[in-house]
């Protein structure tokens, strides 16, 4: 009986492993955005207008990130946020692009900044393609004390021949530099000398083999008397090689100040971006009166009341909440670019949700589309704080396009 | 003089019989233990090293001018002290620090060409790793010459971490050169930080000169350094004093 269960046990263990393995190869290609807490998704950053083009490059060609995020206003208190330091990155399997420039409204994103909860800031990425292959790309923000923050995603395809990659830049001192191999000579002939210095000493005392056995006994039986094993040659040996290394480290801090007479230590420190009014911010403002999510129906209900202080009407067209877009199709087309853009075509429905302008009205809107499930965003409901953010895109009847952030506490509906 | 046969037919047996057999016994026993004391010097230091050190000599960019200095030396005497211990009072052998290092080195180097190059595809002058050789050579030849652990901390000691600064500028002079870029200051190492992409590895998680001693102007280098030495020298006689505790193999003769 005992053989018998622990057989079964085996088996068990062994057909969970292979289970799991199959599960993993199939979606394990992009950057483990599921993983994440939904709460987390939802109430960290609001990334909106990401365009990432073109999506086939060949190495040394360019691609281009733009967009908008807004850390969110219901950021959690548990969490330090981006208004201490933050950094604007982006998501590639290592350095497959190389990024040559990256602004936060129009300030180059080198060194770290922080950026204002609930604010809207326009950023703009340029890659250069190094290495071939297909990867998806993401925006990042990295908050410290926090970590990465992912936004959307895209797949580049990267084409050509690897061998071509470039990446030169000028100096202040004058010089054409190749970023790929400068300074190597420096480091493999330096670093040759001091492996042929080590060596040398190594081998000066393996020449004495054998050395374990004999010197151990030696050294047990002179007893206190050992260090008349080290002979005059021995230490003749030690004083040339503590001169050679005293004076090649000597002539190597010589010889690198004068071919490099003009360094200035590693920079370091934040930057300052100053927020630019969006026009798009401020224009409607909306109270969450309610917010469920059905469970068996997929179906996330907001009851909403919404101010509208434009002159002109509006409707929702979009409800972005983690980086899925659920769209109303009466009020806009979107289709998904690629296999991994999260988009519910027609997962937004608004009853009567025309809004006059200057006028005050209550709408009831449904997110309803089986990305809730796959994209994990219903785990919100085992979160420690069932709490839900995301962004509305209000249209009006001039093309205008008003967006606001919503949050709340979200309740589950079992039944 | 026994002859072979009187030999083998003797009472008490043994494998060796003559001088000659002896010294091939000895040898052969170099020739085993060495090799390994070299691949296990490599994987502890590696360990070691990986744990305490770690970016700050993974990456160009990350060697600044006040703890880079620090940590470095600080790490790299644990072994040297330790092993050096052993090795002067059982075979009077002043190797630890120069063997410990190399088998560092070669497995750093192997490291970086495997992992950073070939897999993660970094260009190698980014992920280089330092030079410290020059460090267990002195160590050891300050032990040799003046046969004391007191001395060799007083002097060896200091220099090992005094000196890694100016050991390894020649390597790193290139990547503090300035270049303008966005119109921000920066260096060759800190464009290549920001070029060469790390999604892990945003900006601010560098630790680059986080104190308050930017007081002391353009003296922030020699001031480290010496500081360094001071405590290489605290560091060396601690860790050789547990070299010294560890010797003592107490539990082997408990078993026995």
């Amino acid at each position: 009986m005992f053989i018998l269960s622990r057989v079964v046990g085996e088996g068990c263990k062994i057909a969970l492993m292979l289970m799991s393995f199959f599960v993993a190869t199939t979606d394990a290609v992009a950057h483990g955005e599921r993983a994440q807490q939904a709460g987390l998704r939802m109430r960290a950053v609001q990334w909106f207008d990401t365009k990432i083009e073109p999506v086939n490059v060949k190495i040394n060609e360019e691609i281009r990130i733009t967009g908008k995020f807004v850390p969110s206003k219901f950021w959690p208190e548990h969490m330090k946020s981006p208004a201490d330091a933050a950094f604007l990155n982006v998501g590639v399997p290592g350095p497959t692009f190389i990024r040559l420039d990256s602004r936060v409204n129009g300030v180059p994103m080198i060194r770290s900044t922080s950026f204002e909860l609930g604010k809207t800031y326009s950023y703009e990425m340029r890659l250069k393609a190094r290495k071939t292959g297909r990867y998806h790309v993401h925006t990042v923000l990295s908050v410290e004390g926090t970590g990465p923050v992912i936004g959307p995603g895209a797949w580049v395809e990267v084409g050509g021949n690897e061998g071509n990659f470039e990446n030169t830049v000028k100096t202040l001192t004058g010089d054409n530099i190749d970023l790929e191999s400068y300074g190597m000579r420096n480091i493999v002939v330096w670093s040759t000398i001091w492996f042929g210095m080590g060596l040398a000493w190594f081998i000066y005392w393996l020449l004495k083999c054998p050395i374990i056995v004999p010197r151990f006994k030696m050294v047990a039986k002179l007893g206190d008397k050992a260090d008349e094993m080290i002979t005059n040659g021995d230490k003749k040996a030690a004083a040339i090689f503590l001169g050679i290394t005293l004076f090649l480290i000597g002539f190597g801090y010589f010889w690198a100040q004068e071919k490099y007479p003009i360094t200035t230590p590693l920079q370091t420190g934040k930057v300052h971006v100053p927020h630019r009014h969006d026009p798009g911010e401020d224009k409607v403002d909306v109270e969450v009166i309610d917010a469920r999510y059905r469970i068996p129906g997929r179906s996330f209900e907001l009851t909403l009341r919404v101010k509208n202080k434009t002159d002109q009407r509006v409707q929702l067209g979009n409800f972005t909440i983690a980086n899925v877009r659920f769209i109303n199709s009466k009020v806009l087309k979107v289709k998904p670019v690629d296999s991994h853009d999260l988009v519910a075509s027609e997962g937004l429905r608004v009853e009567d949700g025309m809004i006059d302008a200057n006028a005050t009205k209550e709408i009831k809107v449904f997110a309803e589309d089986a990305l809730w499930e796959t994209y994990r965003l219903t785990s919100l409901i085992y979160d420690p704080d069932s709490r839900f953010a995301g962004m509305l895109f209000f249209f009006g009847d001039n093309g205008d396009r008003f967006h606001t952030e919503v949050g709340g506490p979200m309740l589950p509906v079992f039944m | 003089m026994t002859s072979e046969k009187e030999l083998i037919d003797r009472e008490d047996l043994t494998a060796v019989m003559t001088l000659d057999q002896q010294r091939s016994v000895f040898k052969n026993i170099d020739l085993m233990v060495i090799p390994l004391i070299v691949l296990l010097f490599a994987g502890i230091f590696s360990f070691h090293f990986a744990l305490t050190v770690g970016d700050w000599d993974y990456w160009v960019d990350w060697r600044d001018r006040r703890w880079w200095p620090l940590v470095t030396p600080l790490s790299l005497i644990v072994l040297p002290s330790v092993f050096g211990y052993l090795l002067w009072t059982r075979l009077r052998l002043p190797l630890a620090g120069t063997v410990s290092i190399i088998s560092l080195a070669l497995a750093a180097w192997v490291s970086r060409v495997m992992n950073f190059e070939v897999f993660a595809g970094f260009p190698l002058n980014m992920v280089s790793p330092s030079t410290f050789i020059a460090l267990g050579l002195i160590l050891d030849c300050v032990l040799l010459l003046t046969r004391s652990f007191f001395f060799t901390g007083f002097f060896g000691a200091f220099l090992f971490a005094l000196l890694i600064y100016p050991l390894n500028w020649p390597l790193m002079a290139p990547f503090r050169v300035p270049v303008e870029y966005n119109g921000i200051l920066v260096t060759v190492a800190d464009l290549m930080g920001y070029e060469y992409i790390r999604t892990a590895m945003p900006e601010y998680v560098r630790i680059i000169e986080h104190s308050t001693l930017r007081t002391f102007g353009e003296a922030v280098t020699p001031l480290t350094a010496v500081f360094a030495g001071f405590l290489g020298i605290l560091s060396y006689f601690f860790w050789t004093w547990i070299g010294h505790v560890a010797s003592k193999a107490v539990w082997i003769k408990r078993i026995f």
